[in-house]
Order: C-alpha cells, then structure tokens, then sequence
C-alpha cells in the first residue's frame, strides 16, 4: 500500500485501477479513505487526490487539478476548438453542409464557440456552441458537430498535450442571442418614449417641457451584461 | 521625400472620397474583426475605401471586459450610429477571425434595422506557408 501515495504517483492518469494481487489481501469488503494527499508539479500543486475507494477487485482514485490549471485548460480547448471550427474541412462541413458544394464564402449560417466549461478533474469538457441564422441552419448545425463528437475529440487529443483527452459534449448556448433580443426591446422602448417625448414636446407649450424631462429613464439600467 | 506626390488619375479617384459628408452610399460592407481580447467594425464602402470604424476598446470598455459579446455589440452599434444618416439600406458583412464578436456583432447588425445581403467569412487562410509560433505549453 505505500506505493499508493509513491511519488511517481504524479505521472499516473487520474483514474488507477490495481489489480487484486497488488493490493493488501486481508480486506475483503469496500473500505473508503479519505483523505487529501497533494501531489507537487513544479511549483504548484497540481492535482490533489481526494478519496481512495477500494473494493475488492479494483481501486479508483479521484484527482482533483488545481483550479488555475483548469481555467488554462479551457482557455486552451477554447482557442484550440475555435481553430478548428474555421480551419478544419471535416468540422466545417458538418456545421454547413453546403459548404462541401463549394459555397463556403456565402454563409448562411455561422457557428461560434461562446464558452468551454472543463470539470474540476478534467475529465468533461462542455463546450457552449452559439449559432446565427435561421431555425434550420441551428439544427443542422448542432446535429453535425454532436455527429462529429469522436473527431473532435481526437483531434484535440493531436493538439493538446494532455494526459487524457476529456469527453467533450456540445451544448446550445442561447444567452447571446436573449441579450440581443433584450436589447432589442428595451430599444423599442426608447423609441417610443423619444417618439412620444416629441410629441408631447410639439404639442404643448415651453412651459411644460420641464415635465417631459422628468419620466425620462435611463433604458441602460437594465441592460443585462451578457458574457 | 515627404509626402508622396499623387498622379492625376490616381487623384481623381481616391481624393473625392475624403469628403465625409458629401457621399451618400446605398451598399456598404462591414468588416468585422473579432479576436478573443477585443472586436473591431470597419465600415467601408464597396471597393474598400474605410468610412469609419469602431472597436470595443474605444466604446470605453478596458482589458478583458472588450472581448465579450456585449462589447462587440455595442462597438457595431456605433461604427452603425455614425454613418447611419447615410442612406444605408443594404449592407455586406465580412467576418474574420475566431471570437465572440463574430456573433454579438451581426446580432446588432441585423437588429439596427439594415438589410443584410451577404454574410462571408474571410478568415486569413494560408495554404501551408509561414511557420506560425509555436504551440503553447500548458
């Protein structure tokens, strides 16, 4: 059991499994420990192992990544997946179909990638995919890039030096377009105020437009900032 | 030398254009470059001449907050607002680049009211040539 917390320990994938033979043979039923034990990569710690569950066929252990590393991560899966998208033939065959006839200048959709979520332990990466255009080309769009869910993977794993490539899931990021339709709203609003400002403005004399300055609200108050 | 001496033809052609009030253009193309830290619209007309331009970073939003699609929306809105009295009705939008702005940026563009005819993607796409840097370690 001392090898559990070996040094060499920081080279393994997160996920250990060992085999019967190799662990103590006196315990026969499922013993859980807990306990935090941090493994060192350079400078900081990277990955903190927090429970060891063994039963009697195998041990898992759960790997925790240090919270910076994670956001590096996704930054990186961000652009790396971005790349693709614009660069890739496959992807962006899937995501346009026309674009294999030749038409891949005149879009009538565009696809872009708004948010990637990795999980603590780096094992799942949700990948937030915002797409312009109509009803169909949305469609067809998130139903081409969940068929190609294996490529991508693959292709990440190509790029990106990472000791296991995580699943990636691809979800529809709707909040973009909520704050354009939002915005979209609350500029009818300041156009009818301004509209009925002006008319109320023409119609009565100098004396009430102190009273029309008053209801005049600032529409940006309520802009909800979209990110 | 200091300032280049422009040739008659030449003059002819490209000094009529820095009248800024004086054109009114009915099609006009909207370049949109959206990086991951910031968006910029250049409003040009057809054959490229720059109308005006206007980017995240100088509608007042500083450091991460210009890459966000709420910037890039209002950075469109208003390269749109200055030449908006133009006479605008058609316009054709290219994007470029990867980033947030791609969306946030036509989303204004098709809700400020102008008719859209094209949407092109011109990404800069080398077929194999420069070396590009090398790949970061994370």
């Amino acid at each position: 059991m001392p090898y559990l917390l070996h040094p060499s320990l920081a080279t393994c994938p997160s996920r250990i499994q060992i085999p019967l033979p190799l662990t103590t043979t006196s315990v026969n039923q499922i013993r859980t420990h807990n306990f935090v034990s941090l493994v060192r990569w350079g400078n900081q710690v990277d990955k903190s192992i927090v429970g060891v569950t063994m039963t009697k066929t195998n041990t898992k252990i759960r790997c925790m990544a240090n919270p910076r590393r994670v956001k590096m991560v996704a930054k990186q899966i961000r652009r790396e997946l971005s790349d693709m998208l614009i660069t890739d033939k496959v992807l962006q065959h899937a995501v346009l179909p026309e674009a294999s006839l030749g038409a891949d200048q005149y879009l009538s959709s565009l696809t872009t990638i708004s948010e990637v979520e990795v999980s603590a332990d780096l094992q799942v990466v949700k990948v937030y995919v915002s797409v312009f255009g109509d009803e169909r080309g949305k469609e067809v769009a998130l139903a081409g890039l969940k068929s190609k869910v294996k490529y991508v993977r693959s292709e990440l794993g190509r790029r990106m030096k990472l000791r296991l490539t995580p699943e990636i899931r691809f979800i529809e990021d709707e909040s973009i377009e909520r704050g354009s339709r939002v915005l979209a709203i609350l500029d009818k609003i300041k156009e009818e105020k301004e509209g009925a400002e002006r008319k109320q403005q023409s119609d009565s004399s100098a004396v009430h437009e102190e009273d029309s300055e008053l209801d005049d609200e600032d529409p940006e108050q309520g802009i909800i900032y979209v990110e | 030398m200091g300032k280049p001496i422009p040739k008659i033809g030449s003059r002819r052609n490209g000094r009529i254009g820095s009248r800024k009030n004086a054109r009114k253009i009915p099609k006009v193309v909207i370049h949109v470059q959206a990086s991951f830290n910031n968006t910029i619209v250049t409003i040009t007309d057809v054959r490229g001449q720059v109308i005006s331009w206007s980017s995240a970073g100088t509608c007042g939003f500083r450091g991460p907050r210009r890459g966000t699609p709420f910037a890039a929306q209002t950075a469109a809105v208003n390269a749109i607002r200055t030449v908006a009295d133009q006479g605008m009705q058609r316009a054709e939008v290219m994007i470029k680049g990867p980033g947030l702005g791609r969306d946030a940026a036509l989303r204004a563009i098709r809700r400020s009211g102008i008719l859209l005819s094209f949407i092109r993607d011109v990404t800069p796409m080398p077929h194999n040539g420069c070396r590009p840097p090398k790949k970061r370690r994370m």
